[in-house]
């Protein structure tokens, strides 16, 4: 009898150790903050500042930025209800390619840093799902609201949108996407996805 | 008997006219008199952007509902959307605040997302974006440049 309720304490805690705790998932603001601080460190880096380089800092910053973003996520909210509809193969390669199109849009926008101010100026974490309010200074005072929306998977957090200024990155994607599989279809789409990443 | 008579067909227009300006005023504006059909879900917004009750809600241009009410919930906009019975909204849908042309009426825009789980009645649309303020962009970019 005794030993049954020594097994029952166990289960117990082994439940709450694999449980989805927001804690145990890690602060979503921390994850937003180690993976910018690691980006502005890259670009802050002089090593790295020589045009020889710029390959490098790109797949550095690349890296830093796969730690936190949810790619398929992204892909699969910003395709809407035409992912339903999409193979595993054409799933993968949308991912891949939206992700390349994503990493030139903004990577260069990064690159161009000059000494902007980050400020974290709140989280609110609704179960599964959290916001954290980040504020961008620039030189000239001027404040951006960025917003970045996060979800747990695999018991970490990840971000699955950002909002800048109330534009959605997803929302301003998935809008253009389906105007252009409107047009045309999926291989037109992922056509235009190739020619933009190759330009 | 003749007299009677008059009287009472000009009674039965003044009725009738009546009845036509009730109605009118009702579809007008866009009120519901037994009920509402449909179902309702809601949303937070951080600025609902004088978005008002009444207001449409449409997908692809589409009018799907109205905007039931407009509350102030902790400092951020409640608003419920009464949505017509067939229409379906995903878990991951977004409803953005939109202005018609530049300086419009505001309206809500929903733009149906890839979930498979769709919000039930009562439920609530997660993904949101206040309307862009454009006058608060511009002054950013009026005076956001001196040096």
């Amino acid at each position: 009898m005794r030993r049954k309720g020594w097994i029952g304490i166990m289960l117990l805690a082994l439940w709450a150790a694999c449980g989805l705790d927001p804690v145990w998932a890690g602060v979503p603001t921390e994850k937003v903050k180690e993976t910018t601080d690691k980006i502005l460190a890259i670009v802050g880096d002089p090593a790295l500042k020589d045009p020889a380089q710029a390959i490098q800092r790109r797949e550095r910053i690349r890296k830093a930025v796969d730690e936190m973003c949810d790619w398929e996520e992204m892909s699969r909210r910003s395709l809407g209800r035409h992912w339903a509809k999409r193979n595993e193969q054409e799933r993968k390669e949308f991912v891949h390619f939206f992700g390349q199109l994503l990493e030139r849009t903004y990577i260069d926008k990064v690159e161009g840093y000059s000494g902007e101010k980050v400020n974290y100026i709140g989280e609110r974490v609704d179960g599964d799902y959290a916001e954290v309010d980040v504020k961008i200074v620039t030189k000239e005072n001027t404040e951006i609201p960025v917003l970045y929306k996060l979800r747990t998977r695999d018991q970490r957090w990840w971000v699955y949108d950002i909002v800048i200024e109330g534009v959605s990155l997803v929302n301003n994607y998935r809008t253009q996407f389906s105007d252009i599989m409107a047009k045309s279809s999926f291989e037109g789409l992922l056509k235009k996805l190739k020619e933009k990443t190759a330009e | 008997m003749r007299r009677f008579n008059i009287e009472f067909t000009v009674g039965l227009f003044v009725i009738a006219g009546i009845l036509c300006l009730a109605y009118l005023s009702i579809k007008l504006g866009g009120m519901e008199l037994i009920g509402s059909k449909g179902y309702d879900v809601y949303a937070l917004f951080s600025n609902s952007g004088g978005l008002k009750q009444g207001s449409s809600i449409v997908i692809a241009g589409v009018e799907v509902g109205r905007i039931r009410s407009v509350d102030l919930d902790d400092y951020q906009a409640r608003i419920v959307m009464n949505l017509n019975e067939d229409v379906k909204i995903q878990e991951d849908a977004i409803a953005a605040i939109k202005t018609k042309g530049l300086i419009g009426e505001k309206f809500i825009e929903i733009t149906p997302g890839a979930s498979e789980k769709i919000i039930p009645p009562g439920g609530k649309i997660r993904e949101t974006l206040p309307p862009v303020d454009f006058e608060q962009l511009l002054s950013k970019y009026v005076f956001g440049k001196v040096e």
